[in-house]
């Protein structure tokens, strides 16, 4: 807005026309008053930007007027003139406020030099007040925002899952949500501003956090810990915590503990737990129930055969079916054991024995079946391992179930152009195992089956296995401190090796 | 004159069991281990019925009767599927091989859930062959 409109007072009327042509000549909007009451007038009707009054006139004179004028509006320019050596109304005029004064006769060069700073003043209260708005703006805006930040964060903290608590460098506690009060059990007006890190935690977590505070800068966030923390009403909670220790230009200014709860997550995880096991006991009851359906079936073929063979005095029939039930009550038996032998901690019974003959008994037990699917077996021993410490037992049960399993494997294998043989070597390694290795070139496993191999009551072989092999020969080399590894590919074989700590037996001399 | 009946089974019981049951009914016994095996008999001796196995090393029922199925000189011959899988599970491996080769094959007529009684087998071997 340019200060555009001047009002001139003067009792003397040729003087305010002078005035007022020369101003207008200048570019000015001009009204006049020929005394102090008109000018008054004047100035509520026109409102003008500026007003330049003689000091000298009958009636109200102009120190009166800048008065009522600045009653008005205090900051309106008033330009004061002045008779020459007037120094008491002058100083008196800028007492009240005036903003300049000029000296009569008027020049027009002083006139205009005077109107030009009163512009200048207008013009800077204008862009000031301009900034004042905007600034009261500005912190009415900013003051807003952290109004509404502190109640976001003083809501976060409060409804926070979480349970925070702050303290301050004397480690006193200034937050303490509503969790932490679930927490710790101690309600929010008995803790904040009157409990320390002392009177609210167990001395053991407090000397963890002071701990951190000590480290200074090097560790400001301690990772998430899993911990139990006692509380002062003696429940035992399980959290997971961290905290923050807060500096302010370098100097230590308090910390911040969060506590999340696990006991929901653990009973939750109690829970998966359960119910992956119970699905697991599923699965072992319908493949277990398989299982025994196909020894029922076996059975029950059998005696059908027995019964015909014995109507009519059948000597093959008889055998026939009499072969039948006795392989089923085999794998009964075999069941059994198998289903023992995984149930029951058992320790190897360990004596003096050699692996080697411990092998060959098996492959010989095992022959017939091979040869009759057209596999063949082999052998390649190495005859240093002598007699060992050894429970013979666990070598001739994994054993055969490994190589029970590779025939298998050749029989199931889709590829019947191939030559199926299976390789059973022996031999010591590097980390002092003696090592069987049942290596076949049957039909493989893919990488699912593989992943499976030792869970309970997982079966490849449809109904007619137990899914109990592998598991207890697993367990059964497990408990005798071996490994058993495994190598294979889909069409391409497979390779087991169960390796077993070698413990030589001491040979006593007697002389 | 009797009618040949072939046996398709790898569980060497199974097979001892429906060969008694049905020379017991004048009925002369064929038997295959596998899948493989069983088709070679089927071309070869052209029998008048077969009972099936599902679950085979070396070609599966499940792919010898969908062979079957989708041959013209051998969809005539008539199936018993003799398991110890549930129809359901079978069911459902022909519906994803339908999806997967294309074409849709019938159900098997017969299917017999082991264990069963010789008579509940020589009755469906009599439905099919009157």
């Amino acid at each position: 807005m340019s200060a555009n409109k001047i009002l001139i007072v003067d009792d003397e009327e040729i003087i305010v026309r002078l005035l007022s042509m020369s101003l207008r000549s200048d570019g000015y909007e001009t009204v006049t008053a020929h005394s102090g009451e008109q000018g008054l007038e004047v100035f509520k009707s026109e409102a003008p930007d500026i007003v330049v009054t003689d000091i000298k006139m009958p009636g109200m004179d102009g120190l009166e007027l800048l008065k009522k004028i600045k009653e008005i509006d205090p900051e309106k320019e008033v330009i004061i003139v002045t008779g020459h050596g007037d120094i008491d109304s002058t100083i008196t005029a800028l007492q009240r406020g005036a903003s300049d004064f000029i000296n009569k006769p008027v020049r027009d060069e002083a006139l205009a030099i005077a109107l030009e700073r009163a512009k200048t003043k207008i013009a800077i209260r204008e862009k000031l007040k301009e900034y004042t708005e905007n600034l009261e703006f500005k912190v009415a805006e900013a003051t807003e925002e952290i109004r509404r930040k502190s109640n976001f964060q003083r809501l976060l903290i409060k409804s926070s899952h979480d349970a925070i608590v702050a303290f301050d460098h004397d480690w006193k506690v200034v937050v303490y949500n509503p969790e932490a009060a679930n927490m710790f059990g101690e309600a929010a007006k008995d803790v904040r501003n009157k409990m320390t890190i002392d009177d609210l935690y167990t001395p053991k977590i407090a000397r963890i956090f002071k701990n951190q505070a000590k480290e200074e800068k090097r560790q400001n966030t301690l990772p998430w810990r899993d911990n139990i923390i006692n509380t002062k009403d003696g429940r035992q909670i399980p959290v997971r915590y961290t905290s923050n220790v807060l500096h302010k230009k370098g100097k230590f200014v308090g910390t911040v503990n969060f506590f999340e709860d696990l006991t929901q997550i653990k009973r939750l995880e109690k829970e998966l737990v359960q119910s992956e096991r119970l699905a697991a006991v599923g699965q072992t009851i319908s493949g277990l129930a398989h299982y025994v359906k196909n020894i029922l079936i076996g059975l029950k073929g059998g005696s059908y055969v027995v019964d015909v063979g014995i109507q009519k005095n059948n000597t093959d029939k008889l055998k026939t079916g009499w072969e039948s039930i006795k392989k089923n009550i085999k794998r009964v038996g075999d069941l059994t054991q198998d289903l023992l032998t995984y149930s029951k901690q058992r320790e190897p019974e360990f004596e003096e024995c050699l692996p080697n003959d411990i092998a060959n008994e098996v492959i010989e037990l095992v022959k017939d079946v091979a040869g009759s699917n057209g596999v063949l077996v082999s052998k390649e021993f190495d005859t240093d391992i002598g007699e060992v410490m050894a429970d013979p037992q666990t070598i001739h049960r994994s054993l055969l179930n490994l190589i029970n399993n590779a025939i298998d494997a050749c029989i199931d294998d889709e590829d019947i152009s191939k030559k199926h043989a299976i390789k059973i070597k022996t031999y010591m390694d590097k980390n002092n195992h003696f090592c069987f290795e049942v290596k076949d070139n049957g039909c493989g496993m893919d990488e699912d089956t593989q992943k499976q191999l030792f869970d309970p009551m997982f079966s490849s072989k449809g109904g007619k296995g137990t899914g109990l092999g592998l598991l207890v020969t697993g367990k059964l080399v497990e408990e005798h401190n071996g490994v058993i590894e495994v190598k294979t590919s889909p069409g391409g074989g497979s390779t087991f090796t169960i390796k077993l700590p070698y413990e030589k037996v001491n040979t006593v001399d007697i002389n | 004159m009797s009618k040949k009946i072939l046996v398709v089974d790898d569980d060497s019981d199974v097979r001892s069991f429906v060969v008694t049951v049905l020379e017991e009914n004048q009925y002369i016994p064929l038997v295959a281990q596998d899948g493989v095996e069983g088709l070679e008999m089927i071309e070869k001796e052209q029998p008048d019925l077969i009972i099936l196995d599902v679950l085979m090393p070396r070609g599966s029922g499940i792919r010898l009767y969908r062979k079957m199925k989708t041959d013209d000189n051998l969809k005539k011959i008539p199936i018993i599927m003799f398991t110890g899988i549930a129809l359901r599970s079978f069911l459902k491996s022909q519906k994803v091989l339908d999806e997967f080769k294309g074409g849709e094959v019938p159900k098997p007529d017969i299917y017999l859930e082991k264990p069963v009684e010789p008579e509940e087998l020589v009755a469906a071997i009599k439905k099919k062959l009157g």
